[in-house]
């Protein structure tokens, strides 16, 4: 019996040990999680579309900062700091929208620049060739 | 937490408990503890969503940032770190409504635009179309002004040549009645001696006729100048001949000068026997060469019609 109280015993101490291992691995994946891989995409082709409008001609600092910011969360993930990484990401992203919206901004309020131009252009020219005759 | 744990617990007498505890939290977790920056972003966002023309531009934007900027203004203990990286996210998300608002703002008053423009080119049209009728119009008259000019002009050249034509014709008739002979000099008009007695300068009263058509056409071109020799024949000295032609002449000047005509037209000058258009071996020749030149000058301008007819 008393044999079979240690081998019960050693089982217990096998099962907690067991236990415990796995709540480690758990505990230990949940702190060091993966990286942030679509959040750094997102950020990339953000940046991409923001270059491809003329973002570097139109809102060259939100450009510039949104690519120092993936740059700073690549870095983090060589760093394992994956929330940090995800978080420089998600500041990349936003940056590169708004690099595209101003770039958009700047372009449609410069075509409508353009057209009252070319119309007081229009008119002004009509006033001078009705004032000659 | 306690909230979660309250939703646990079933009994409606635990509500009272539950607002309360929320409420404790809340308050608890408002007024200090708002990260930096989030009033910023709150009041930015607040603009925009204060302009209605804007805002109803970009619904789904506004939506976005307004959620962002709720959770930055969330609580975050002491993790500064997390309070400036949703700061960062809401401001950015409320600078993207913004730049989109004012791109769809540019976008719908592109519309307006371009209808202010077409109506611009439309004005042109009208006024180049109306500029070239008025052109048009402008150049028939003009040609019509042209032509009814030139028809002035033709009708003027013609009654001018008419005119020019009558006159000439009247000129004519006036040379055929004074039976003048046209030569390089001018008119001459011969009187012959019946107009003096022999020896003498006075005119004969009854030979004036010719001198009083002279008078008449002198009258009629007052432009023309006279000149009036005297000639004799051979009868008689040198001298005295000279000085019969200058009396016989002067007598034809003041003659005319009695009838009106102006002294500066008149010159009158002798010419002795020097001139004789015929021999003055005969009676009848030496009849022909006691006579009287009247000699009516060419104007500057000759008419030519006078002298080649």
């Amino acid at each position: 019996m008393p044999v079979l109280n240690r081998i019960i015993r050693m089982y217990r101490l096998f099962i907690v040990a067991s236990l415990a291992g796995g709540m480690l691995l758990i505990a230990g994946c949940a702190s060091a999680p993966m990286a942030p891989i679509a959040s750094l995409n997102e950020a990339k082709v953000a940046i991409q579309v923001a270059e491809k409008d003329g973002a570097s001609q139109h809102a060259a600092a939100e450009l510039d900062e949104a690519r120092q910011k993936l740059i700073l969360a690549d870095k983090a993930v060589v760093a394992e700091n994956m929330l940090l990484a995800q978080r420089f990401a998600d500041e990349s992203t936003v940056t590169a929208k708004l690099a595209a919206a101003r770039t958009e901004a700047t372009k449609a309020v410069a075509i409508n620049q353009d057209m009252i131009r070319s119309a007081d252009a229009l008119a002004e020219e009509m006033k001078r060739a009705g004032d000659q005759q | 937490m306690n909230t979660l744990n309250i939703n646990h617990v079933r009994a409606p007498r635990m509500l009272a408990l539950a607002s309360a505890v929320t409420f404790a939290v809340a308050g608890c977790a408002t007024a200090p503890q708002s990260p930096d920056g989030s009033a910023d972003v709150r009041s930015k966002l607040s603009a925009l969503q204060s302009n209605s023309t804007l805002a109803k531009k970009v619904p789904v934007e506004i939506r976005e940032a307004e959620a962002a900027v709720v959770i930055a203004e969330a609580t975050v203990g002491k993790d500064v770190a997390l309070g400036e990286h949703r700061v960062y996210m809401a401001d950015h998300l409320v600078e993207i409504a913004t730049a989109k608002a004012a791109t769809r703002n540019a976008e719908d008053q592109r519309a307006m635009l371009s209808q202010k423009r077409d109506e611009a080119r439309l004005a042109a049209r009208t006024r180049e179309a109306d500029k070239a009728h008025r052109a048009t119009e402008l150049a028939q008259s003009k040609t019509e002004a042209e032509r009814a000019l030139a028809v002035a002009a033709a009708a003027k050249a013609s009654s001018n040549a008419a005119e020019a034509a009558a006159n000439a014709k009247e000129m004519q008739r006036q040379i055929d009645v004074l039976q003048a002979e046209a030569t390089d000099r001018g008119l001459v008009l011969t009187l012959g001696d019946v107009l003096f007695a022999t020896g003498r300068s006075d005119l004969k009263s009854g030979g004036t006729n010719t001198l009083d058509k002279l008078v008449v056409f002198l009258n009629e071109y007052p432009g023309r100048t006279v000149a009036i020799e005297g000639h004799t024949d051979d009868v008689g000295s040198l001298d005295m001949n000279q000085i019969l032609s200058q009396h016989r002449a002067d007598s034809v000047r003041s003659y005319l000068m009695q009838k009106g005509i102006q002294s500066v037209r008149l010159a009158a000058s002798g010419m002795g026997e020097t001139r004789p258009i015929a021999e003055n071996s005969s009676e009848s020749g030496r009849q022909q060469n006691r006579r009287v030149e009247v000699i009516i000058k060419n104007p500057p301008s000759a008419i030519p019609a006078a002298s080649t007819n």
